[in-house]
């Protein structure tokens, strides 16, 4: 996969998982009941939970804040730094994530529908920022191999060591 | 040796040089994209290793409700009781149900004492069924068994038990009502002997050598089975679920929309009501 494609493919993900907290932090502030599946008041009773907030912060909010930091990060300068921001800032958002779905099924007992899609968006946009930001710039050639965050070039010691 | 000959081995010599220097460079990218990878994967390490401990640090941080989960005696032990007493006190109670035993709709709570989903009901909507239509005589709640929050099958029974023991002195829902305003931090293994003990010792006017006498009651344990096998065929695998109906017709499965507002109880009791 070319890395346009892969960042491409990255964005459409990070924007149906915006859309989805979007939904979730309207439905939040509104007070609708939000629409669910056949199980018709899991997402409510999650909405509704003790644990629907995170130190008086909703948790659609937290996740809204997560996709816009992801989206911004996809949209920056395809560089080293961006590519680890990214796969950074994933992981976050999957152990949120996870943290959310270990909530729903051992605390609350009931699941809803829009968290576990975005859980799901989430963890692959994760697989995939990883896959990106470990293979680099491969697929568009290797200018910033040796652009790290902090870290030395590589080669340098080796030319340490053979001087 | 002829001037070509020279040549041949320049060549063959340049020609070493050169493959030796490109095996030189291909060993020099190799390390280097090594050393990149091994650097991309332990900053990635640490991050994971940040996201692990701040993970931790929210699961023990929102454990849960109260971790001592009994009240301490005192002031705060009496707020609870007030509350309760307040809340079931003066209803009609028999066994498992409270409300008027003619009380034209029937509405089952399938419960787990340590679901705390069933709390947030009981805390929530509940208390306004209660006095909207319990209270009134024209809804009795049957409170039944079904383990979901509760870990070791033989805790769910013993404090199951505990509260069905109650209702041999017509004051389950006191228990009841008792356990959820006290109810403890999932997980934490809090509901001991001295947990239920405590609890019974709240009940206003339970005798208590009677309570424990009647916890022994193989017929108590048989309806938690019989709680679950009903939970089972109507398909519930969470609490609280529902079941509403006439007094003595069909009971059908209850969606409701909200466990905090009674407005979807609120309708479908009225529906029973009209019918």
């Amino acid at each position: 996969m070319s890395a346009r494609t892969l960042r491409i493919t990255m964005l459409v993900l990070t924007a149906i998982g915006l859309g989805v907290a979007s939904y979730l932090t309207y439905v939040h502030y509104s007070g609708i009941k939000p629409l669910c599946g056949r199980n018709g008041g899991g997402c409510e009773i999650v909405q509704t939970s003790e644990y629907s907030k995170l130190a008086g912060v909703p948790v659609a909010l937290i996740g809204l804040i997560g996709y816009v930091t992801i989206l911004a990060s996809l949209l920056a300068p395809e560089n080293e730094t961006s590519r680890f921001a990214t796969a950074a800032f994933t992981v976050v958002g999957f152990g949120f994530s996870a943290y959310l779905t270990y909530r729903e099924v051992f605390s609350i007992h009931h699941i809803c529908e829009w968290c576990v899609s975005s859980a799901v968006i989430v963890t692959v946009l994760m697989c995939l920022a990883i896959w990106r930001f470990l293979r680099g710039d491969a697929a568009s050639g290797r200018a910033s191999a040796h652009a790290e965050i902090g870290g030395p070039e590589p080669a340098a010691p080796l030319r340490a060591a053979r001087s | 040796m002829s001037t070509v000959e020279d040549d041949e081995q320049d060549l063959t010599r340049k020609q070493r040089r050169e493959q030796a220097r490109a095996q030189r460079r291909a060993l020099e990218e190799a390390e280097a994209a090594s050393a990149v990878r091994r650097t991309r994967l332990t900053q990635l390490g640490i991050v994971v290793v940040v996201v692990v401990a701040i993970i931790v640090g929210i699961l023990v941080a929102t454990g849960g409700s109260s971790k001592t989960g009994i009240a301490k005696p005192g002031k705060e032990a009496q707020k609870v009781v007030a509350e309760v007493t307040g809340l079931v006190g003066g209803i009609p109670q028999n066994g498992n149900t409270i409300g008027n035993p003619s009380a034209p709709v029937t509405l089952q709570y399938f419960g787990d004492l340590e679901c705390p989903i069933c709390k947030q009901f009981t805390l929530g909507a509940l208390p306004t069924l209660i006095g909207s239509y319990v209270r009134s005589g024209k809804l009795k709640i049957e409170y039944r068994s079904l383990q979901t929050a509760t870990k070791e099958p033989e805790t769910f029974k013993t404090q199951q038990v505990a509260a069905l023991a109650a209702g041999k002195q017509q004051k389950m829902w006191y228990f009841i009502e008792l356990f959820y305003h006290q109810q403890g931090e999932e997980n934490t293994e809090y509901v001991t002997e001295s947990y239920l003990q405590k609890l019974a010792q709240q009940v206003p006017g339970l005798n208590l050598t009677a309570w424990t006498a009647a916890r022994n009651d193989p017929e108590l344990a048989n309806s938690i089975t019989t709680d679950g096998q009903a939970a089972n065929s109507a398909g519930f695998t969470g609490t609280p679920s529902f079941l509403i109906g006439k007094t003595g017709g069909a009971m059908r499965k209850f969606e409701y929309a909200s466990l905090t507002d009674p407005s979807s109880f609120d309708s479908a009791i009225e529906k029973l009501l009209k019918a």
